[in-house]
């Protein structure tokens, strides 16, 4: 699939994938990697520029809807009216998939009560906390029990015990049968939730497969190590002898341990020998941002955007999508 | 269900929710209540005199003659403001909502129309009152009353699809809110407040093109002259020549608008 | 001050309604009750140097309620607290804010002005322009205390309706279509007291006639009262921010 804003901005630059039924697939990518573009062309809101999709055995192309009869939406901007209240907006939704008044208004009652919004649903949404708009969002998307639900970065910007409660209950939907495509740009909500990753970077897949295969691709754990203000350059000089460096970030330096644990301390033996001294030293098991590090020479997690040496972008450079 | 009843079924909850929202934003209903309101004052009580100008309509009151143009500015207004709604429905994401449900592309923009409608339809109310309070008579009678009622509300919806263009295309409140300035343009330059060959030029020649000027005076009829079927149906044809050039521009700009994402 | 005007050199987008409205507002009532002036009694046979002078009046008074839609969204934004805590008192702030008002006015009144001179409105003599001009920003001023007393009272742009409102009202509900003795029902009631009229006559005195005490004291005299009064509650409103 493919889709292309203009002559210069190819947004999704040709992703191939398939999900399996009740399966959780979470796509991993930073901001503008194409993440949205994608759930965008797949719900049918955008139509792709080139290929073909199919969800829910429906072409998004030919039979959009047929794929919207069987999907539900939770979009990055929890797309709520502020004035309307919480239980107005479910019976809306149910309304707009076509299901009977008494019906709708009983699908309504029990994902309000599912969601922990029961006593709020008279309230007008422009009241309700962000965490309060995730939550109608998700339950406003299930309404007409879906087969397949797609959440495009579901918990980005809210607190830990919001974030939880919405992994509990994606945990919950998947238990009983609903195919779930996730976006994220959080390691953490892709390791926790998904069956399988898709690490997405400039429209383009990186890599794909369990977090767990993922993770031991790359191989094993890497040490992170701050030096003494000066030994820097000598300390990568010395590091490098025992395994590949990685890209620094905030200043800590990193490289991977062929040989695990047992690599540690004939590294701070060199260092010691050498004359640098170690202000901080951690072990650290391999992380989706050390897959997306190797895949693409690039963090996807914090600000420093420093190439790895001798690692290059899989794909070839292409602009940034514009927003979907 | 069939297909046609599921499509009503979901143009009357959009409708209803567009209905709601209207009367939740107090401030979009001061354009279409509360200035035309003022502004039927100021111009009944400043220019009433107009009535003894030799070549004005033989009328019962300047006042009767004014109601018309008050309820066109006020249609013209909520057409804005459905348009400026249903730009705000684009700018917070909702319309993706609407357009990922499986429900017919044309019911998104029908359920606004239907508000507009209704919207429009309660304002000819509030002003049909307001003037019988202050003395102003309906010489067409309760068929007159009924008349002028169901003409303002098919103008609000003819204006409602051209609010709904300018927001389809543009995606954008502050767009659409910048085209207030221009229905008044639109009306200084038509006859909905005064009759058309006591206009002063290039505004009378105008006028006599202006479909702005059928309508109003369509509306005007029943109420300060009696029932006319001339009148009435030109009135229909301004509305229809507004509601399709609407219609066409929103079908062409929504299209445009899902082709894009 | 200089931040309220800066707000106009930055985006000068933002003064357009001000002007754009006052100007669309003289041409279209001119054209459609420019026949009022057959009408035995009118003061002039030109109705659009009749209106003018109530554009000008419309014009100032929408930048001065303005004035007070800003505060507001300053309000909001937390912007008036940094204000607040600012060492200059606070009538000093208010001062600043409503004088920046009438120096903003002068920018729909320039506009109106060249466009009514270039649509062939006498032209009033010096002195009656200088009077005219000086009025009207007086009366922006007055819009500003207006529109900072509301914005202070309900601190959101939600009330922005309800200033331009009440200068609408203020504006309109006096001699502004016709002479005084040609208004009717209650309308010639109400201008009979609003002291706007006596202000609105001060200022057109020039383009119908010849500038006289007699009617320039009373214009003063409203104009001075109403200032008196809503720069008076707007200090009080901004003296009780934070008590």
């Amino acid at each position: 699939m493919e889709r292309r804003f203009s002559d210069e901005v190819l947004a999704v630059a040709g992703i191939d994938l398939e999900v399996a039924e009740r399966e959780i697939y979470a796509f991993l990518g930073p901001n503008g990697a194409g993440k949205t573009t994608t759930v965008r062309m797949l719900t049918t809101l955008l139509r792709p520029t080139g290929g073909s999709a199919w969800v829910a055995g429906h072409d998004v192309v030919a039979d959009p809807s047929g794929v919207r009869r069987a999907i539900g939406v939770a979009l990055q901007e929890a797309a709520l009216d502020p004035l309307m209240t919480g239980r107005e907006l479910m019976l809306l939704q149910s309304t707009l998939h076509g299901l009977p008044s008494a019906e709708g208004v009983r699908r309504s009652e029990a994902l309000l009560d599912r969601v922990g919004l029961t006593e709020a649903a008279h309230r007008r949404v422009g009241t309700y906390s962000g965490g309060m708009r995730r939550r109608l969002d998700l339950a406003a998307a299930l309404v007409h029990e879906p087969r397949v639900l797609f959440l495009d970065e579901p918990t980005t910007g809210l607190d830990p015990v919001s974030r939880q409660a919405i992994w509990k209950e994606v945990r919950h939907l998947n238990d009983e049968g609903t195919t779930v495509f996730l976006t994220t740009q959080y390691l953490e909500e892709a390791d926790q939730l998904a069956d399988r990753v898709g690490i997405i970077d400039r429209g383009c897949i990186s890599a794909e497969g369990t977090p767990e295969s993922l993770k031991a691709e790359i191989g094993g754990s890497h040490l992170e190590l701050r030096i003494a203000e000066g030994g820097a350059e000598r300390a990568r000089e010395v590091m490098a002898r025992f395994g590949e460096l990685m890209p620094e970030r905030d200043g800590i330096l990193m490289v991977l341990l062929p040989h695990g644990a047992s690599d540690v301390a004939p590294i701070v033996r060199a260092l010691d020998d050498a004359g640098l001294a170690v202000e901080s030293l951690d072990l650290v098991k391999p992380t989706l941002d050390d897959v997306f590090v190797a895949k693409t020479g690039r963090h996807l997690e914090g600000e420093a955007q420093h190439e790895a040496p001798g690692t290059a972008p899989q794909e070839p450079p292409v602009e940034q999508a514009a927003p979907a | 269900m069939s297909g046609l009843a599921a499509d009503l079924r979901v143009i009357a909850a959009l409708g209803r929710r567009a209905v709601n929202q209207a009367f939740r934003r107090p401030q979009f209903l001061a354009p279409i209540v509360v200035f035309p309101t003022l502004f039927l004052a100021v111009n009944t009580g400043g220019a009433g005199r107009a009535i003894d100008l030799p070549s004005f309509p033989h009328v019962h009151g300047f006042l009767d003659f004014q109601l018309a143009g008050s309820m066109v500015q006020s249609t013209m207004l909520a057409g804005v403001s459905a348009g400026i709604s249903l730009a705000l429905d684009i700018e917070i994401g909702f319309i993706d909502r609407l357009i990922a449900a499986p429900v017919r592309r044309s019911v998104i923009v029908l359920g606004r129309l239907v508000a507009t409608m209704v919207l429009g339809a309660l304002s000819a109310l509030w002003f049909l009152t307001v003037g019988l309070i202050f003395g102003a008579h309906i010489q067409g009678g309760v068929p007159g009353f009924l008349l002028v009622v169901l003409l303002v509300a098919l103008c609000a919806a003819a204006f409602g699809s051209v609010g709904a263009a300018l927001a389809l295309k543009s995606g954008k409140a502050s767009v659409v809110q910048g085209i207030f300035p221009l229905v008044f343009v639109v009306l200084f330059l038509s006859s909905a407040y005064f009759p058309r060959d006591l206009l002063l030029q290039p505004a009378e020649t105008i006028a006599q093109w202006n479909p702005m000027s059928f309508i109003a005076e369509g509306i005007r009829e029943p109420i300060a002259f009696g029932m006319d079927t001339g009148h009435t149906l030109k009135a229909l044809l301004g509305i229809g020549i507004v509601g399709a050039i609407g219609a066409a521009l929103s079908s062409w700009a929504l299209r445009a608008r899902l082709r894009s994402g | 001050m200089r931040k309220a005007t800066n707000e106009v050199v930055r985006v000068p987008g933002a003064a357009i309604p001000g002007i754009l409205a006052p100007t669309i507002f003289m041409l279209g009532l001119t054209s459609v009750f420019g026949k009022l002036t057959l009408l035995p009694g009118f003061a002039t046979d030109e109705y659009m140097t009749f209106i003018l002078p109530v554009s000008l009046m419309q014009g100032a008074g929408f930048t001065g309620a303005a004035t007070g839609v800003n505060l507001a969204r300053d309000i909001e934004l937390g912007w008036f607290d940094r204000l607040i805590l600012a060492p200059p008192p606070r009538w000093v702030l208010l001062t600043g804010t409503v004088l920046s008002a009438s120096l903003r006015a002068l920018m729909p009144i320039t506009v109106l002005l060249i466009v009514g001179f270039a649509f062939g409105v006498n032209f009033p003599g010096v002195g009656g322009l200088a009077l005219a001009v000086l009025l009207s920003c007086a009366f922006a001023a007055t819009a500003a205390s207006w529109g900072v007393m509301l914005a202070l009272r309900f601190k959101t742009q939600s009330a922005a309706p309800l200033m331009q409102a009440g200068i609408f009202m203020a504006v309109l509900f006096t001699a502004s279509y016709a002479p005084l003795e040609l208004l009717t029902g209650w309308l010639h009631d109400v201008a009979e007291i609003n002291p706007v009229t006596q202000i609105i006559d001060a200022v057109r005195q020039g383009f119908i006639g010849n500038v006289t005490w007699g009617d320039t004291l009373p214009g003063l005299a409203a104009l001075a009262g109403l200032l008196g009064l809503l720069y008076g509650l707007a200090l009080r409103g901004l003296h009780r921010v934070g008590a």
